[in-house]
C-alpha cells in the first residue's frame, strides 16, 4: 500500500493504494468517487473515462499509482445543479439518456473532444464517442446534444473551465 | 531497478494491454516500473533521413502529427484505428511492438516501414530490426522485465515512394481487426522498384508477403499486376479460423481484396506525389 496525492476535481485528496489497483478502483472504493462507472473493466465501455491532465483515458487500464501528483476531472467536476456545465445542459435538454450509466463517460468524452476541436461535425463527434459505448444505444440524442453544446459555447464564449486548467 | 529486481519486474508505460493481463491473471510480477512519466521519452523528430519515435510516443501522438502523415501515412492510418480515443491517448507504439500480436495495426504499418528499433538492455544498447523482435503469437524477443525500447525508426519518405494501411473490421470503430494490410512502394517512371507488403493476423507474427513483393518489383503498375500481386498474396497466408475474425478459409479468400485495395491506395498516392 502506498499513501498517494492527486487532485481530483481542483481539490487534492490522498489516500491508500494498492500497487495493482486500478485508478478506476482507488477513485471508487477509496475516494469515494462514485461518478466515476466501473462497467466492463477492460476498456471497451468508456464508461470509467475520466480526463487525466488533460486528456481522456480509461481509468481501468490506468493504475492508481499511475495517477499520483496528476490532475483529473470526472463528471463531478464539470458543473452543478445550478450552474451546469454547457454539455450537461444540452445532454439535459436533448434528452441524451436512457439509463444514464454511460452518461459521465459520454460527457468527459464529449468534453475531451470539444477542447480539441470546438466545432466538430457529425462524423468527427461519432469518433470522439467511439471510445464510449451506450448499451441503450441512445447514440442519435447524444450526438445531438454534443452538437448543441458546441453550438452554445461557441456562441456564449463563456468558458466555464475549471480555474486551474 | 530492473536490474535489482533480476527479471521479477516489469515495465508498464501506457498498461492498456498489460493491465488486462495482470486482471485476468495471465501474467503476474513482483512489481511494476512506470516510464510513463519520464519526460522526454515522447518525441517524434526527423533528421532528414530517418524519423525517430520515442517510446512512449501514443498513438494519438502518431494520429496527430503531420510529419507522419507525410512520411509514414500507413502508420498514422494504422494507428488511428487502435481502440478509441481513450486507448490511444494513453497506449504506446513501443507497447504494441512488445506485445507482438500478429494484428496490431501500428506493428503491421511498421514492418511495412522496415522500422528499425533500438534496445536498452543490462549490456548496452542494441539494434533490432523489428520484424526480427517476434518470437511468437504475443511473444516478443525484446524481454520487458530486462530492457526497454528507446527508439522506434524508420526511413523518411522519399520521391516516388508511398504507402498505405487499411484494415477489415466487424465495426468501424473499437474493433480488432479480421485482416489488416499495410503497403510500401518504390517506383520509378510507372515501375515498381521496391516493394514492402505486411498482412496481419494470417500467421504467428506480422506476416510479410515476400513472394507478392518479388512478383511486383520490376512490374509496371497496371491493373494487371495489382491483381496477380493480390493473388499471389491470397496463395501465400495461411490465416487460422477464428471465433472473433472469422474462418480461415473467408479471411485467406478476403486477403487478396483487401491487399488488392491497399496496394492501389498506395499507388494512388504515388502518382500523386509524382504529379
Amino acid at each position: 500500500m502506498k499513501h498517494i496525492r492527486l487532485q481530483i476535481n481542483g481539490v487534492w485528496r490522498t489516500g491508500w493504494a494498492n500497487p495493482g489497483q486500478t485508478l478506476l478502483d482507488f477513485l471508487r472504493e477509496e475516494l469515494n468517487c462514485t461518478e466515476v462507472k466501473k462497467g466492463c473493466g477492460k476498456g471497451d465501455c468508456g464508461a470509467c473515462t475520466v480526463i487525466m491532465n488533460g486528456i481522456s483515458i480509461d481509468s481501468c487500464l490506468t493504475l492508481a499509482l499511475q495517477a499520483e501528483g496528476a490532475e483529473i476531472i470526472t463528471a463531478k467536476g464539470l458543473g452543478t445543479k445550478d450552474n451546469p456545465h454547457p454539455l450537461q445542459e444540452a445532454f439535459i435538454e436533448k434528452g441524451a439518456f436512457q439509463c444514464g450509466f454511460c452518461t459521465p463517460g459520454m460527457i468527459l468524452s464529449a468534453k475531451a473532444l470539444l477542447d480539441k476541436n470546438p466545432k466538430p461535425n457529425r462524423e468527427e463527434i461519432r469518433r470522439g464517442l467511439s471510445g464510449n459505448i451506450c448499451r441503450c444505444t441512445g447514440y442519435r440524442k447524444i450526438e445531438e446534444a454534443v452538437a448543441s453544446a458546441s453550438e452554445r459555447s461557441s456562441n456564449q464564449s463563456d468558458d466555464r473551465e475549471l480555474k486551474d486548467q | 531497478m530492473l536490474l535489482r529486481e533480476d527479471g521479477k519486474a516489469r515495465l508498464i508505460a501506457g498498461g492498456t494491454d498489460l493491465i488486462l493481463e495482470i486482471r485476468d491473471h495471465a501474467n503476474s510480477f513482483e512489481a511494476l516500473v512506470d516510464v510513463s512519466r519520464i519526460p522526454g521519452l515522447d518525441r517524434i523528430h526527423s533528421d532528414g533521413e530517418r524519423i525517430h519515435l520515442g517510446p512512449l510516443v501514443t498513438m494519438t501522438q502518431v494520429e496527430e502529427s503531420l510529419l507522419l502523415k507525410q512520411h509514414a501515412i500507413a502508420l498514422w492510418e494504422a494507428c488511428s484505428w487502435v481502440g478509441g480515443p481513450q486507448i490511444r491517448n494513453r497506449a504506446t507504439l513501443a507497447g504494441n511492438i512488445v506485445s507482438a500480436q500478429p494484428a496490431a495495426d501500428g506493428a503491421i504499418a511498421l514492418v511495412a516501414l522496415n522500422a528499425g528499433l533500438k534496445i536498452l538492455g543490462f549490456q548496452g544498447e542494441r539494434d533490432l530490426m523489428l520484424s526480427d523482435s517476434y518470437i511468437g503469437v504475443g511473444r516478443s524477443a525484446i524481454d520487458a522485465s530486462r530492457e526497454m525500447i528507446t527508439c522506434i525508426e524508420f526511413e523518411g519518405q522519399h520521391q516516388g515512394e508511398a504507402s498505405a494501411f487499411r484494415r477489415m473490421a466487424q465495426r468501424k470503430a473499437m474493433a480488432l481487426p479480421q485482416l489488416n494490410c499495410a503497403v510500401w512502394i518504390a517506383s520509378s517512371v510507372g515501375y515498381c522498384t521496391n516493394a514492402r507488403i505486411a498482412v496481419g493476423p494470417v500467421a504467428t507474427m506480422p506476416f510479410r508477403a515476400r513472394q507478392a513483393e518479388a512478383y511486383l518489383v520490376g512490374k509496371p503498375l497496371t491493373d494487371e499486376t495489382i491483381t496477380a500481386c493480390a493473388a499471389a498474396i491470397q496463395e501465400e497466408v495461411q490465416p487460422r479460423d477464428s471465433m472473433l475474425r472469422g474462418s480461415g478459409l473467408y479471411r485467406k479468400e478476403m486477403a487478396e481484396a483487401l491487399a488488392r485495395e491497399t496496394i492501389k491506395l498506395a499507388i494512388s498516392r504515388l502518382e500523386g506525389s509524382l504529379a
